[in-house]
């Protein structure tokens, strides 16, 4: 077994934070008494992951992603449970583990406002310690694989939201990190943006070999990167494996596209062969129990004969089967 | 770190260059209140027959001149930023860089001081020549003043961060920091010069930090003490830093710590 870049066990956070109720009385008891209440932000989660890894990490908003990815980039301490990436322990903060990694958070800026991006790079080349020809090498391919040439040169404040995105990027992974964290790297950018950031972490992942654990919204940005997905909800684990195997896990249903010929007449009964989700243009979409998709697909096939057009097979989108595990209460299952 | 410096020494100065008329109005900032009170000084000696105490028109001009270098040269205002950089998450992009976030508030801190001494000189020339300052100021009292007005400054930063550093468990650094100013316009040596004090009020502002910056190097320089009283007076200068250097240490370790307990 290789030695995980990212090893984490038990890991627990929780915050202590103050309630109060609406109205005049309770404010003015908050003044004297203040009501506590602990929330368990990460409630004991315990995964690895190996070098050069692209972990999707997965969850409502709350279930504790970014409270994992701060602790394990050193920002937060726990509160039980230990961690270890690259054999640091994150929350020491040691200069030696913090040139190696980096978290970038799509909503949170970490360069000077008023200077071009070039002169911050120039900064933080001295802040890590980067060799002269290192530098140029780390800028040269981060300018060529973001396309910064135009956007280095102007002050940060003069750039859209995209471009600044790009160049905090580049910022982010200057001094060429071995683990990078990415938390929602593609929030509120345009889809050919987002598309770009995506291929280009790939790319990076590909001629580094970086160890990446990301988060997003966009289900796009994990199928396109992730093989593995880690999902937690309300703290805990709830699956971690292949993405390709998650559907089956947590949905057990296929859905079933046939497409008629004469069109899909709502007087066509297909209701014997699943639960019809749709039925639009001659298109009607199936939802079937797993186990008996080949046989309900052979039926439908069989009795349809010529009306038929195409048919096929598929999981449900993955945002469907996400939604299915974070909505159903009793789902706890783990690879 | 030499280079790291240098580095954040031209990145601050370009940031600063595009805000060349807030640079002017901060300057002027630190003029205008020991000219005030220097006006105020000016109009009571003259009632009073032209003198008070040991202090002429003349010597409240040289002290007041030198009390707005003084005053531009150890300004420290860390306090607000940081309140700022703590609310909005700032801090934590240079939490997670291999070095320490103080580093980037010594070169902004230096930074601005280097862009308003040349426009301020020129003001307080032209205040020296309209009040006649007299300076009593020796080659020895120059000597003296290099490393008090880096002791000073120094100091003014170090406490400035000590205070700064309450943003990681309460959002009203601003109600401290203006606890701190008030306490500093009596005792500091702003409102009349350390010796005019009345004797208890001296005492008590020989024994806090306040003086330490603004009152101590402004009467060097002036060369209103003796070298000898110069030295002692630095020998406290050393030990409130001592003090701060300390307090620092451990209010920012305990800071970071509830920072990164509480969601940084």
């Amino acid at each position: 077994m290789t030695e995980a870049v990212v090893d984490v066990r038990e890991l627990r956070k929780t915050f202590r934070v103050t309630e109060r109720e609406e109205g005049l009385a309770a404010t003015l008891r908050s003044f004297v008494k203040r009501r506590r209440k602990d929330v368990n932000a990460v409630a004991g989660i315990t995964f690895r992951i190996d070098p050069g890894e692209i972990v999707g990490f997965l969850g409502p908003n709350g279930a504790g992603k970014t409270t994992t990815l701060k602790m394990l980039s050193g920002l937060l301490y726990p509160s039980a449970g230990d961690a270890k990436v690259l054999g640091y322990v994150p929350w020491r903060r040691e200069n030696a583990y913090l040139g190696l990694m980096t978290l970038l958070m799509g909503n949170r800026t970490q360069l000077v406002w008023d200077i071009p991006a070039a002169d911050s790079f120039r900064v933080l080349q001295e802040i890590y310690r980067i060799p002269e020809d290192r530098f140029r090498a780390a800028v040269n391919e981060l300018t060529e694989l973001l396309e910064l040439q135009e956007l280095v040169h102007k002050p940060v404040r003069n750039l859209s939201l995209g471009e600044r995105m790009k160049v905090e990027f580049a910022a982010g992974l200057i001094h060429s990190p071995s683990v990078a964290f990415l938390d929602e790297p593609t929030i509120g950018l345009d889809i050919s943006m987002q598309v770009r950031i995506r291929r280009f972490v790939a790319e990076y992942n590909r001629r580094t070999g970086a160890t990446i654990l990301l988060t997003s919204h966009y289900m796009d940005d994990v199928v396109a990167l992730c093989k593995r997905v880690i999902v937690i909800h309300r703290g805990r684990l709830l699956y971690d494996g292949p993405l390709a195997d998650l559907a089956e896990r947590m949905a057990p249903y296929k859905i079933i596209t046939a497409t008629l010929h004469d069109g899909a007449a709502p007087s066509t009964d297909l209701d014997s062969y699943g639960t019809v989700v749709s039925r639009d243009e001659g298109r009607v979409m199936l939802r079937v129990d797993r186990q008996v998709a080949p046989e309900r697909t052979a039926r439908l096939v069989n009795d349809l004969g010529d009306r038929l057009a195409d048919i096929s097979v598929e999981d449900p989108p993955i945002e469907e089967v996400i939604d299915r595990v974070f909505t159903s209460e009793q789902a706890t299952v783990s690879a | 770190m030499i280079r790291t410096y240098r580095a954040l020494l031209v990145a601050q100065l370009q940031a600063a260059s595009q805000y060349r008329v807030q640079v002017l109005l901060w300057m002027l900032f630190s003029v205008i209140r020991p000219v005030i009170f220097l006006a105020a000084w000016v109009a009571v000696a003259n009632a009073q027959g032209g003198q008070i105490g040991t202090y002429d028109v003349r010597d409240f001009a040289a002290y007041y001149i030198c009390l707005s270098l003084v005053s531009c040269l150890t300004a420290s205002w860390n306090a607000y930023e940081f309140e700022y950089e703590v609310r909005f998450g700032r801090l934590s992009p240079k939490l997670l860089r291999p070095l320490h976030p103080i580093h980037y508030a010594v070169v902004e801190n230096l930074v601005a001081k280097l862009t308003q001494i040349v426009p301020l000189s020129i003001v307080l020339v032209f205040i020296s020549i309209t009040f006649d300052a007299r300076f009593r100021t020796t080659p020895a009292h120059v000597l003296l003043f290099v490393p008090s007005v880096m002791l000073a400054a120094a100091l003014s930063f170090l406490s400035g961060w000590v205070l700064a550093t309450t943003a990681f468990w309460t959002t009203r650094v601003h109600s401290v920091s203006t606890f701190w100013d008030r306490a500093a316009f009596i005792f500091a040596g702003q409102i009349a010069p350390l010796a005019l004090l009345p004797g208890p009020l001296q005492a008590i502002s020989l024994a806090l930090p306040f003086g330490y910056v603004l009152g101590v190097p402004a009467e060097i320089l002036r060369g209103g003490v003796s070298p000898s009283t110069a030295l002692l007076l630095m020998a406290g200068q050393a030990i409130w830093l001592a003090i701060f250097f300390v307090a620092f240490q451990r209010v920012w370790r305990a800071g970071v710590r509830q920072y990164s307990g509480v969601g940084a």
